[in-house]
């Protein structure tokens, strides 16, 4: 494409078709069965009257909305809901208001199930389970925290008990027995 | 089950060459519906019809495209008049359907009505098998199978006659009870009326002006109320509950009780001299707790019957035996604390349930706060403060300080379209009563700010949207789409903060309001429950009373001689209630003009031999069909009140005597169904295990 074809009407062409017209293509009407399957209810109940959002805590600070989520649920638009970021607590606020009896923070549970088989894993999570084949917790180790608890007059944390390592060599069978280190793309962090 | 047996030996065109292994059942036709392509767009008709023709006992078998058409029936009678046939099966739709037209054709044709026998292919099988239509077929061909060997074992039956009695009877009187009571009348019927209130007029009476055309709701109830308490051919029974209900269709036996006012009714009129003296100030329910009443008193000014009751909960003298204050007042003697409740026995041939509606009362702990705050109101009490008869003389006021607000909300759906609370409707009318009061309120106040929280605007009915548009436009109310989430109230100024997700908007919304009005649903009324056990009425899936077709029977019940008017059968504007309760009347003054009505035969047969008179049907009829009596041999046997049974079988299920069964469905019948569909099956059966022996 020539340099000249790409402005229109002062902005990039691309720029300007781009997601502000929903075609047939990004629909996909089977999301609904899909979320059904990793233990959400039917978001075809959905009414879209917005007590979700309006009760979510997280609405309040950053945009983020359960109720448009549970539409593109609807039209099974997973570009936008993949695009969203992973902020549900689970709180299960907009459960208890839900007037369709919906359970959005079991839904929201079950799109990250079907992201991270579509490949699309945010790097904290990664992170947490490398941490979890590692330590044997999905926090790492820190030596400042150890500093504190050496202060505190706390116990050393486990990890470091020579007797753990039996531990997190069960841990890493078990992930690995479950795929979930396939999943996540970690099988280089476990030596079976 | 003996069975008038036939020598199939009359040699009828394509039959002749036939195989007919039973040699001795009737002759059967069987008629396969197309039904347009609900039925043949799945099941392959021709071929059920093939597999029809080779099945014993059948003479004719044909497809028809609509076999309830002219065209069809008119097959059917032609197949009987020339091919001799004696039992008729209609692969079709439900029973339900169409069996009266079946039936009325062959008896058309000179054939007992019951010796038809329907075979389901549609409900049950092409549309909720549509995805295999093999299977479907297979399907159909073994329902035929079962339905022609039933077919052969159907006796005539004949319908009977029973008198009715040219009286009805009309429970509650709201505007539906009302209207119905007051056509009936018109016709030429006595009708009693029953109410439980000490007035006549419902929930219309409380409301202050009605939708879409803003007639005050008082002012074009109160005529007809006036018209029912003095029509001639009505009886009105306020402040009476109806007991027990017994008989059938035609000759209902009902106990009325009257519960007692404590004023005599005919000495009564209505001064309120009473009332100026009583001592004791009780909240008035009519006004929701608004506005407050003596313990003598009537409920609202234009109540009829005009006459006073004593509240036996307040009355001084009931609690102490002393004041009588009243009494004294009185001058024409009509008050007597002595009085008793009297229980009426009366004789009708119908009756018209319009037990009408309760609003749905906001949960204690819920998120709209109307417990706890005191500006939190609901719609109906609004109502009542926007009414010039009410508590307030039509002037809106906060509940908190008496002032009028600046900034209202409504809130919708509140205890409707909620799967969380089991109230899965919509209650039809809160849209247009939320719009209704903006506008009033509006008028009365221009000044003021209204916001409406809603989920889908239902402006349905005639002049309902452009209601709608006019308080959109000429009044400015605001309407937000969402549904709140939360209500906080500031403690000194009891100013309400409603934050919600303006939905459009994509935003959350926090704005002030000086009042909140709930816009509650309609749930079922709290009485209904007993009266529909005392009529033994089925209830839908939403707490109201189901109609015996939504359809095509919307006014009639399970019940025959029962009919339903108003609320009591789902949420309903007015116009749609008194439509109803015009249909009612219509209904109900069908068999009471005939003076007779034509009873099923299709009803349980006790078997005296076997009966050993225990008891259980009587027990389990919903009914109430069977009683006992003592036999002629001594000992007490079963016996059916043919009126009163529906031919349910839960009497022949239960009975372990096998003494009682409904006719067409006894045991030998349904058996000689099981026994078409599985002897294939059980050949094969013995084949596989012949072959695995060998």
């Amino acid at each position: 494409m020539k340099e000249a074809e790409k402005v229109f009407i002062g902005g990039l062409k691309e720029e300007l078709i781009e997601d502000k017209v929903i075609d047939e293509s990004q629909l996909e009407p089977g999301l609904a069965e899909e979320i059904i399957k990793f233990g959400g209810k039917d978001v075809m109940t959905c009414l879209q009257c917005g007590n979700c959002t309006g009760v979510c805590p997280i609405s309040l600070k950053i945009d983020y909305k359960t109720r448009n989520i549970i539409k593109c649920c609807q039209f099974g638009l997973k570009k936008y809901i993949f695009g969203t970021r992973w902020v549900c607590a689970t709180c299960y606020r907009c459960y208890e208001h839900c007037p369709a009896d919906l359970n959005p923070a079991e839904v929201m549970i079950a799109l990250r199930h079907i992201a991270v088989r579509e490949g699309i894993i945010p790097p904290f999570v990664k992170t947490a389970a490398t941490n979890l084949v590692r330590y044997g917790q999905s926090v790492r180790p820190d030596e400042e925290i150890d500093k504190i608890r050496k202060e505190l007059g706390l116990a050393v944390v486990h990890t470091h008990d020579e007797g753990f390592k039996s531990v997190i060599r069960e841990i890493q069978v078990l992930v690995h027995a479950s795929k979930y280190d396939k999943l996540i793309g970690i099988q280089e962090e476990i030596k079976v | 089950m003996a069975e008038p047996a036939k020598k199939d030996n009359d040699t009828v065109g394509k039959t002749s060459t036939k195989e007919n292994h039973a040699g001795t059942s009737p002759k059967v036709g069987v008629f396969v519906c197309h039904c347009g392509s609900n039925i043949a767009g799945v099941v392959d008709c021709g071929k059920v019809r093939q597999e029809a023709e080779k099945l014993g006992g059948v003479v004719v078998a044909k497809e028809n495209k609509y076999t309830c058409s002219d065209l069809g029936q008119e097959e059917i009678v032609k197949a009987i008049r020339e091919n001799g046939i004696e039992r008729v099966v209609v692969a079709s739709c439900s029973p339900r359907l169409h069996e009266p037209t079946f039936r009325k054709c062959i008896e058309r044709a000179g054939l007992n009505p019951y010796l038809l026998h329907m075979v389901n292919i549609r409900e049950q099988c092409s549309w909720v098998h549509s995805h295999d239509k093999e299977k479907a077929t297979q399907k159909a061909t073994d329902l035929v199978k079962m339905g022609v060997s039933k077919a052969g074992m159907l006796q005539p039956l004949v319908a009977r006659e029973v008198p009715v009695e040219p009286v009805s009877m009309v429970i509650g009187a709201g505007v539906a009870g009302i209207q119905a009571a007051l056509d009936l009348a018109n016709m030429g019927f006595k009708v009693y009326v029953v109410e439980t209130q000490p007035s006549i007029g419902g929930k219309m009476a409380q409301l202050d002006k009605t939708f879409p055309t803003g007639d005050c709701a008082i002012c074009i109830l109160a005529p007809k109320m006036v018209e029912l308490s003095r029509h001639p051919n009505i009886t009105l029974l306020s402040y009476s509950d109806v007991e027990e209900v017994k008989g059938y269709i035609g000759s209902f036996e009902v106990k009325v009780r009257r519960k007692a006012r404590f004023v005599h009714e005919d000495k009564c009129v209505g001064c309120g001299l009473c009332s100026e003296v009583c001592p004791v100030k009780v909240d008035n329910e009519f006004d929701l707790g608004f506005g407050q009443r003596k313990a003598i008193y009537v409920p609202f000014p234009q109540a009829v019957p005009l006459k006073y009751t004593v509240d036996k909960e307040n009355c001084l003298h009931f609690k102490s035996g002393k004041c009588l204050l009243c009494v004294k007042a009185c001058t024409n003697q009509a008050i007597d604390h002595k009085m008793q409740d009297e229980v009426l026995t009366l004789k009708v041939g119908t009756i018209i349930v319009a037990t009408g509606y309760e609003t749905y009362e906001p949960m204690r702990k819920g998120v709209y706060k109307y417990w706890e705050f005191d500006n939190v109101i609901t719609g109906l009490e609004l109502e009542r403060l926007l009414n010039a008869s009410g508590p307030t003389s039509g002037h809106l006021v906060k509940p908190s300080d008496g002032q009028a607000p600046k900034r209202v909300a409504f809130i919708q759906c509140v205890g409707s379209r909620n799967k969380k609370i089991n109230r899965n409707y919509c209650s039809r009318v809160c849209c247009m009563y939320a719009i209704k009061n903006s506008q009033i309120i509006m008028e009365h106040e221009p000044e003021t700010d209204i916001a409406v929280y809603y989920n889908d605007i239902r402006a349905f009915g005639k002049g309902f949207e452009e209601l709608y548009h006019r308080v959109r436009e000429e009044y400015g109310v605001e309407f937000i789409r969402g549904r709140p989430a939360k209500l906080t109230q500031d403690p000194t100024t009891k100013v309400i903060t409603i934050r919600a997700e303006e939905t459009l908007l994509n935003k959350i919304t926090e704005r002030e309001f000086d009042m909140v009005v709930l816009s509650t649903g309609l749930i079922p009324a709290p009485g209904s429950e007993k009266i529909g056990k005392i009529l033994s009425l089925t209830v839908s899936p939403d707490g109201f009373f189901a109609e015996a077709h939504p359809k095509l029977r919307p006014v009639d019940t399970a019940m025959d001689g029962i009919y339903l008017a108003g609320c009591c059968q789902g949420p309903k504007d007015i116009p749609d209630s008194v439509a109803q309760a015009k249909a009612a009347a219509s209904s109900a003054a069908a068999p009471m003009f005939a003076r007779k009505v034509w009873i099923e035969p299709l009803t349980a047969v006790v078997d005296k031999e076997l009966c050993v008179g225990c008891g259980l049907c009587t027990e389990l009829c919903p009914y109430g069909a069977p009683e006992l009596e003592p036999g002629e041999k001594g000992g007490m046997k079963a016996k059916v009140i043919e009126a009163l049974c529906h031919g349910c079988g839960t009497c022949a299920a239960s009975c372990p005597q096998k003494a009682i069964a409904p006719m067409q469905f006894t045991d030998a019948q349904i058996f000689s169904e099981l026994e078409a569909a599985l002897v294939e099956k059980r050949q094969n059966g013995k084949k596989r295990a012949e072959a695995g022996v060998s």
